[in-house]
């Protein structure tokens, strides 16, 4: 599903980006298989944000290679990187990133809109979508108005609602506390098994990984562990 | 991501900014507005003069003052009349010349010496001349007069002492023939110096009609309009070409005198009018008409308008640096929001639209207010402007007159003008929202 081939990058730091060179991901090759839960694991600093980034089509790497879906998705630009994103990527964020002037259900339907569906194909998707989330009764509430849960569960609603065929989530519990993060695990876990989503989460919380069938743990931006759970 | 849609975003964009948006707008209806007042005022003098034009019974006609013969001019003969009346479309070609002696009239105790015009009668009539009251002569020693022709007319008893005009130079009423002219004898005497002795010859004459007065008030008709046969008579008195009195301060009296002195073609239409100008003009006739005069005028205020609407056009362009600065903002505000749909899949040329269409919003918008202002000022501008003028410089303006006028044309101009200006200015903040780093934007929300 995902072929990382030997990434490298550097940031280059300072005026005219000249400076210094930093080195954050170093020769990192893996592969992710489809319906797999991957967890990137490792300290503060590690390179597991700019990895997804990268994967992501955020960031271009220094060099090698991204394939998702069998195709070379680093050599896409901008435009089509946002094509393909819509139609087989969905994110979850540390911090959620909903916008703030949008109900939970625009938030939710947000990807339908960018996608052009009809009105009544995009109510229809995004209750649903609601349902499955378990908000059904917050349609109208703001970000603002919901837990850090509630929010990062409608997050979770408008990755799902593309019906993606891959998850990209940057600590995705980071900023819950440990109930709402066990209620979000248990979201994920039940995604992957009853549709099949494949998802690609980095945490650095080891009971977080281990809803995983592998992990991999990254130091000072070099894969030092490659694990499959049981 | 379909066009409602789009619209829906920018309307909610909107009005998280509604008063800035709205200054926005004003500024551009200001502009818009200032170009279409500016620019109607062109329009309306342009409508005003052109129904002046056209309001003049003689747009139907032509002008022929000559005929370009080997680097020469030449006036019109016989040869050229008979010629210009197998042209298409043309109706009549009427042809005057005049007579080289001013001859006293005397009609029962009045007298007065006038202006003496040989006219072809039955062209006259093809061409539809136009009498004020009675008909046109029959008879070769009939004549028609003009309007003016009894204020040349004086009483013979005209007292020495006493003023005779009016204020405006017009023979005052109590002297003025008071019976209607048609019908009436006319004697008309002709001079001339034989051997140092002035003789004298009269003619007798009906008069049978009076012309209607020239288009224009300030244009005075005083002539008397006499047959061919007439001068004939007049000719043959005088031994000389069209009358003229033999003086030996002036050789030039007794040479032959050719051509008319007066040549009008007359068409059925403004438009073949300038048919056949162009054929004429072609064939190396001098020519002049309205038409021309309407050609001249149109050319005149093309670039008066195009100047106005330019200086008016700067006005938006000005305004348009408010509905940058607006965008600008819009995008500076949304980044995060934009970051945020780049992240889930929005193409960036999606999101220069939805800004490219919250400019043009504002364009329509102030374009649409702007017009109606404009209206609104046209309409004062109309009343008013009379008004002040009359009673400032205690002078009546024509009727018909029109300072200012806003043709559907001059809207879609400026609509046009206001759209383009508001797109290039909204097309830089438009590429700025494209360019905005998913990352750095996301990361400011924390
Ligand atoms: N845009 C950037 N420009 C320069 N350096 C950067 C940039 N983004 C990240 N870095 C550097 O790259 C290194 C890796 O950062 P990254 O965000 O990938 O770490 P991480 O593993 O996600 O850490 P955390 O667990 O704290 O989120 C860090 O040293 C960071 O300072
Ligand atoms: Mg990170």
């Amino acid at each position: 599903m995902i072929d990382v081939k030997d990434i490298n990058h550097t940031f280059l730091l300072g005026k005219k980006q000249n400076e210094t060179a930093l080195p954050v991901l170093k020769n990192i090759s893996f592969s992710v298989d489809k319906g797999e839960i991957l967890a990137i694991t490792g300290k503060s600093g590690s390179g597991k944000s700019t990895l997804l980034n990268i994967i992501g089509g955020f960031m271009k790497p220094t060099s090698g290679s991204v394939w998702i879906k069998d195709m070379n998705v680093t050599n896409l630009n901008e435009g089509e990187y946002a094509d393909f994103r819509l139609d087989n990527i969905g994110f979850i964020f540390q911090n959620f990133q909903l916008i703030p002037s949008m109900t939970a259900f625009e938030n939710i339907e947000l990807p339908l809109v960018l996608k052009g569906l009809s009105e009544k194909e995009r109510k229809k998707k995004t209750e649903q979508t609601l349902e499955q989330v378990g908000l059904s009764d917050y349609h109208h509430h703001y970000p603002s108005e919901l837990s850090g849960g509630q929010q990062q569960r409608v997050s979770i609603a408008r990755t799902l609602v593309i019906e993606p065929p891959i998850i990209l989530a940057d600590e995705p519990t980071g900023s819950l506390d440990s109930e709402t993060e066990q209620e979000i695990l248990d979201l994920i876990t039940g995604l992957n098994r009853n549709i099949g989503i494949t998802f690609l989460m980095i945490t650095h919380d080891e009971e977080v990984a281990r809803i995983a069938s592998k992990q991999i743990h990254i130091h000072d931006g070099e894969i030092v562990k490659e694990e499959v759970s049981a | 991501m379909t066009f409602k849609d789009q619209w829906r975003f920018v309307r909610n964009n909107m009005k998280r900014s509604k008063s800035r948006i709205f200054m926005t707008v004003l500024a551009t209806a200001m502009g818009v507005a200032f170009l279409i007042v500016l620019a109607s005022v062109g329009f309306g003098l342009h409508t005003t003069f052109i129904d002046d034009i056209i309001s003049d019974r003689s747009v139907t006609k032509i002008q022929i003052s000559g005929i370009e013969k080997e680097n020469d001019i030449a006036p019109i003969t016989d040869e050229e009349i008979t010629e210009l009346e197998k042209v298409d479309n043309m109706k009549a070609v009427t042809r005057q010349l005049s007579l080289r002696q001013t001859p006293q009239f005397n009609m029962e105790d009045y007298n007065g010496r006038v202006e003496t015009v040989v006219t072809h009668f039955p062209s006259e009539l093809k061409a539809g001349m136009e009498l004020k009251e009675g008909d046109l002569p029959e008879d070769p020693y009939e004549v028609v007069v003009g309007p003016h022709f009894i204020e040349n007319l004086y009483p013979e008893d005209l007292p020495a002492d006493e003023e005779i005009y009016d204020e405006e130079g017009m023979l005052k009423e109590e002297f003025k023939y008071g019976e209607s002219l048609i019908g009436q004898e006319i004697e008309m005497v002709v001079e001339q110096n034989v051997d140092g002795e002035t003789k004298e010859h009269e003619i007798s004459l009906i008069i049978t009609g009076i012309v209607e007065p020239p288009a224009r008030d300030w244009m005075q008709d005083r002539q008397v309009y006499i047959s061919d046969d007439v001068l004939t008579e007049v000719e043959s008195f005088t031994e000389t070409s069209r009358g003229a009195i033999v003086d030996p301060n002036y050789p030039e009296a007794e040479q032959e005198v050719t051509g008319y002195n007066y040549v009008y073609g007359y068409a059925n239409s403004l438009e073949e009018v300038q048919e056949i100008s162009e054929y004429l003009t072609e064939e190396n006739y001098l020519v002049y008409s309205a038409a021309s005069e309407l050609d001249h005028l149109n050319t005149f205020f093309t670039i008066a308008k195009a100047g106005l609407i330019f200086i008016g056009t700067i006005a938006i362009i000005i305004a348009s640096i408010g509905i940058y600065n607006t965008m600008t903002m819009a995008v500076t505000e949304r980044t995060s929001d934009i970051g945020i749909m780049k992240a889930i899949g929005a193409h960036p040329k999606k999101i220069k639209q939805i800004f490219l269409l919250e400019s043009s919003y504002i364009g329509l918008l102030g374009a649409f207010i702007g017009t109606v202002v404009a209206f609104v000022i046209s309409i004062l501008l109309n009343i008013g402007l009379p008004l002040i003028i009359e009673s400032a410089f205690e002078q009546e303006l024509p009727e018909g007159f029109q300072f200012s006028s806003i043709p559907p044309s001059l809207i879609v101009i400026a609509a046009v003008i206001c759209l383009i200006v508001t797109v290039l200015s909204g097309l830089k903040p438009a590429k700025r929202a494209t360019q905005i780093d998913v990352l750095k934007a996301m990361r400011r929300e924390i």
